[in-house]
């Protein structure tokens, strides 16, 4: 198929979806009047039946949270992926050395951005893990504090270059994190089985409403999606970086 | 005026697919062809939040405010969390991908594609 | 409708047709990064203050680096075979 065949087809089929697109639009209800019965029903009662104040937790770790270890699993796969198709073909050496392009000059970090990035580096790894922690009070969770987390050890790489950053990173713990916060999360589940009650029924006591610890079994299920995160992105970081390294072995 | 702005979330979230499709298509090289994709993944993210959204109503958070305060839908912001973070990374899985490509072909052009002959 | 949806809406279609019209990867992970950002902003004023933390960081934190060292190591072409393929990638 010629890319101007192609063109032609893509106008066709948007002036042609384009009456269907205008029917549907005009008979949508009202923007910030539609009718939410699900959400509804979930902020009425959430708070009172699982002792939360973040509904968007609640529905994820509790009233979804099957759908979630669907989630955990897609990451999981992903990374698994792109760690296979990356380390497949370039293989486990690790020359701690990073490549460099021909005619390129190499200009040594600036003292600047090191402190910016030690100072920032450790507040935003605060950050992380504080917005992975209140997860069932205020906004946050594990989803936004894990990849928060991962986005902290970047500054490592920005502000103390390659050979900081490959001193820091072990591929095998954060695989180990990763696979074990989406270990602890099926546990989770089965744990629920073990006690006599639904898959991931929540059997823990659920806490006072406002507490940091409230939410029962929601709060593990929170640290193994905040690990898991965390993991497959720092993997991914990890993956990547190393494609940029030089081929050789650094013979000094 | 009014009605246009009553309709402007679904006609942005429509021209987003639109626009990301058409960026695809024409696309020449893989790199920017995902870039065209993460824009219609976001068409999907103003869909749903414009839904859920719900007028003169707070954030589903009811840790200052006591719980029946009027607030928008938690469900969908729940799938839309969700998917940016999953989403990333298989965006990223594709970049692999791409890169291997480049690895294999030493081209990165899609209307140059042919099926793989060995 | 308010103002500011309106306004965060229409930015929010602007950027993104950035992102799409934008031929150039390199130059097109900055408009991915601008897009990330209003699109972040926009989530706010939906009131959805998680999702914005997500895609605040994802968008204009993660994915950018993602493409921008992808795009580098295509340009370093370790690949053995095709040293002298050298394909249309360079911008």
């Amino acid at each position: 198929m010629t890319p101007r065949l192609r063109l032609i087809i893509f106008l066709l089929a948007c002036i042609g979806l384009m009456p269907a697109f205008a029917h549907v639009a005009m008979r949508m209800p009202s923007f910030g009047a539609h009718p939410l019965p699900y959400g509804e029903t979930i902020n009425a009662v959430a708070t009172k039946e699982r002792h939360v104040t973040n509904m968007v937790s609640a529905v994820n770790f509790d009233y979804r949270g099957f759908d979630t270890l669907g989630e955990e699993f897609m990451l999981l796969c992903a990374v698994t992926g792109i760690t296979v198709l990356l380390r497949g073909t370039r293989g486990e050496q690790t020359s701690a050395r990073p490549g460099v392009l021909e005619g390129r000059p190499i200009r040594p970090r600036s003292e600047a951005v090191m402190l910016i990035c030690r100072i920032f580096g450790t507040l935003t790894l605060m950050f992380g893990i504080y917005v992975a922690l209140h997860a069932m009070t205020t906004p946050g969770g594990g989803f936004q504090g894990g990849v928060i987390i991962a986005s902290a050890t970047l500054m490592i790489f920005m502000g103390e270059t390659y050979r900081g950053w490959r001193r820091l990173m072990h591929s095998e713990i954060l695989d180990a994190i990763e696979g074990g916060g989406a270990t602890l999360y099926a546990l989770c589940g089965f744990a629920s089985m073990v006690a006599g009650k639904p898959f991931l029924y929540n059997i823990l006591p659920l806490g006072t409403p406002r507490d940091l610890f409230s939410g029962g079994l929601m709060l593990i299920e929170n640290a193994g999606v905040a690990c898991a995160v965390a993991g497959g992105f720092a993997v991914t970081f990890l993956e990547f970086l190393e494609e940029t390294r030089a081929e050789k072995e650094d013979p000094e | 005026m009014n009605r246009f702005t009553e309709l402007l979330p679904w006609i942005v979230a429509a021209w987003l697919l639109a626009v990301g499709l058409y960026g695809m298509i024409t696309s020449r090289h893989y790199v920017q062809l995902i870039g065209c994709l993460s824009v219609v993944q976001a068409s999907t993210y103003v869909l749903l939040l414009a839904v859920g959204y719900r007028r003169h109503a707070g954030p589903p958070i009811f840790y200052t405010h006591p719980p029946g305060t009027p607030a928008v839908d938690p469900v969908v912001q729940a799938l839309v969390l969700t998917d940016i973070v999953i989403g990333a990374t298989v965006t990223a899985l594709l970049l692999a991908l791409a890169l291997q490509m480049h690895k294999r072909r030493g081209m990165l052009d899609p209307q140059e594609l042919r099926p793989l002959s060995r | 409708m308010n103002a500011l949806l309106t306004v965060l809406l229409l930015m929010t279609a602007l950027t993104g047709s950035g992102v799409a019209l934008t031929r150039t990867p390199r130059r097109q992970v900055m408009a991915m990064a601008a897009n990330g950002l209003v699109l972040a902003l926009l989530f706010m004023a939906l009131q959805a203050p998680d999702v914005a933390f997500s895609e605040l960081t994802v968008g204009t934190a993660a994915l950018p680096l993602l493409f921008l060292v992808i795009l580098a190591s295509i340009r370093m072409d370790r690949s053995p075979r095709d040293g002298d393929k050298q394909g249309p990638d360079k911008p």
